[in-house]
């Protein structure tokens, strides 16, 4: 589903944020992406997200090579993906349901459908009680799933986290977690970015971890 | 706080909407329909925001309503001048004087000679007693020329060129020219110097107008351009986060533009009120000032097709301006 091949990306400037990254990620195959602060994990994600293209080096989703994606191509390949931001990114001016609708309305589907679909996905993250607030009246806890759902509501086939548990306590963090297996479980592909142990110890799964932009530890389960 | 399980009626959507798509197939149809639902909606948003903020939208309209304004009132003052113009244009005669003493018979070819010209629209005759006649009748110096053993005035042919849009002097001055040649012809006369002025005046003005009209035209762009500039300032997470989720630039765009139409829609519409309201306020005075020349001359409006094409232009300018901003926006936030 997700496989890097020789991946570098060098930044203006000479800073070199990932170097010759190379692994594989299975379809509905769930692992962690962790490393300091500085080591290319972000980096990593924008490279799936499109938000940055690779110096060298190819990155295939499903076969696909995303570099020989014109910009013009982006949307239509972003709509497979979903992402959840540590910083949620949810816009403050519209409601739960609003933000959650987002990713169906920028795809065209008719609002019928939208309600339906938003509905399930807020249903499943255990918010559709505050589907008519603004994100600012929610909890830390909330609105991240606020941003979860939103990450979930069309259904993409990557779902990519970037420190989605970075301000929450480790009950809420479980919580968060058990949300991304359920996915897992439906056949999507999870990657979560976080540089919380504890909680990567909790869930035996693939961790891989990157170290000043190298990937040098990959396939453990238990990180010490 | 816990975070429910899924229910099982969730499952079920869930299960089903795998099954069908992932997103990707959705009906033509539907897509149709939300595209149409989402346009009304992107309007409304559009035109609640410009409300929201009434004095920064009244102050931006009223900067394009000025823009536009000030070339369209220079164009139609010059399109009424050359109206006025015209009006005398129709009336421009050229004046045969025939030689004193001249046969009847020699009046009477002349008259068939002139009549038998191309360029010649229609002539009249005036003989020299109906021409004293006249001058007795229109200048009060009757009792004057009943002092006078012969009647001094000539017998004139009013001869009425065809004239077309521009008037070709040329033309008319070759026509004189042979009139000239005719054998009983004394003098042949014309005034259309200053008509000729005038035309040159008004191509001059009209040229004045469209340069004007260019560069206040670039300044409307430029200030719709500055404030579209300013509301994706406003909106910058908004458009990051719509790009993240898959919208394309089309989407993105499309509130920007419809706001830009909007600001140059409303310009363009106060721009025509301006110019009514100054119409209605001089009209009266140029009708009576018209009617002191016995003339039927009235003031020219922008008409209903000026008005669509003040309104063409403005929803134009608005667009570009919202265009130009929004694409280099998003020239700056692609992939690199």
């Amino acid at each position: 589903m997700i496989r890097f091949d020789n991946l570098s990306k060098r930044y203006p400037g000479g800073f070199e944020a990932l170097k010759n990254v190379s692994f594989e990620m299975e379809a509905g195959e769930m692992a962690f992406l962790t490393g300091h602060s500085g080591a290319g994990k972000s980096t990593l994600l924008k490279m799936l997200m499109l938000m940055e293209r690779p110096t060298s080096g190819n990155l295939l989703i499903n076969g696909k090579n995303l570099n020989r994606l014109s910009n013009s191509q982006i949307p239509m390949y972003r709509r497979q993906v979903g992402v959840v931001f540590q910083n949620h990114q949810l816009l403050l001016d519209r409601t739960v349901f609003d933000n959650v609708a987002l990713p169906l309305q920028v795809s065209g589907y008719p609002s019928s459908e939208i309600g339906r679909r938003v509905r399930a996905a807020l249903d499943g993250v255990g918010l559709l009680d505050k589907e008519q607030q603004k994100p600012i009246a929610l909890s830390g806890g909330e609105q991240q799933r606020v941003g979860i759902a939103r990450a979930v509501v069309h259904k993409p086939r990557i779902l990519l986290a970037d420190e989605p548990t970075g301000n929450l306590d480790p009950e809420l963090s479980s919580e968060i977690m058990a949300l991304f297996r359920r996915f897992q479980n439906v056949g999507v592909t999870v990657l979560i970015a976080t540089h919380d142990i504890s909680l990567i110890n909790r869930m035996q799964l693939r961790i891989m971890r990157l170290e000043e932009g190298e990937l040098s530890d990959d396939g453990a389960t238990y990180v010490s | 706080m816990t975070v429910l399980p899924m229910s099982a009626n969730q499952r079920a959507g869930r299960d089903g909407a795998q099954r069908g798509a992932s997103g990707k197939n959705i009906r033509f149809g539907d897509r149709w329909r939300g595209y149409k639902s989402h346009h009304r909606a992107t309007i409304r948003e559009s035109l609640g925001k410009l409300l929201r903020e009434p004095l920064q939208t009244l102050m931006t309209v009223a900067v394009i309503a000025i823009a536009l304004a000030l070339p369209a009132a220079l164009y139609l003052t010059v399109e009424n001048i050359q109206q006025l113009g015209s009006n005398f244009e129709s009336s421009a005669q050229i004046t045969v004087f025939v030689k004193k003493g001249a046969q009847p018979q020699a009046i009477e070819s002349l008259r068939t000679q002139l009549d038998g010209l191309s360029g010649v629209d229609s002539t009249t005759y005036i003989s020299a007693k109906q021409a004293l006649l006249e001058f007795k009748a229109l200048s009060g110096f009757g009792s004057a020329l009943r002092d006078l053993d012969e009647n001094p005035l000539p017998a004139v042919f009013l001869v009425q060129p065809a004239v077309s849009e521009p008037i070709d002097m040329g033309q008319i001055n070759r026509l004189m020219t042979k009139i000239a040649s005719f054998a009983v012809v004394d003098d042949v006369q014309i005034d259309m110097v200053w008509l000729q002025r005038l035309h040159s005046l008004t191509e001059m003005g009209r040229k004045v107008a469209l340069a004007l009209g260019a560069t206040l035209g670039l300044g409307v762009l430029l200030v719709i351009g500055n404030t579209i500039r300013l509301s994706i300032q406003s909106r910058r997470d908004e458009i990051i986060v719509i790009k993240l989720v898959g919208g394309t630039n089309a989407y993105v765009r499309r509130p920007f533009l419809y706001t830009g139409l909007l600001l140059g829609l409303f310009g363009a519409l106060s721009a025509a009120i301006m110019i009514y309201a100054s119409l209605l306020w001089l009209s009266s005075s140029v009708a009576s000032l018209a009617d002191l020349y016995q003339s039927q001359y009235r003031l020219q409006g922008l008409g209903f097709v000026g008005f669509l094409g003040l309104m063409g232009l403005g929803g134009m300018f608005g667009l570009g301006g919202a265009w130009i901003a929004v694409s280099k926006h998003l020239r700056d936030i692609e992939p690199k």
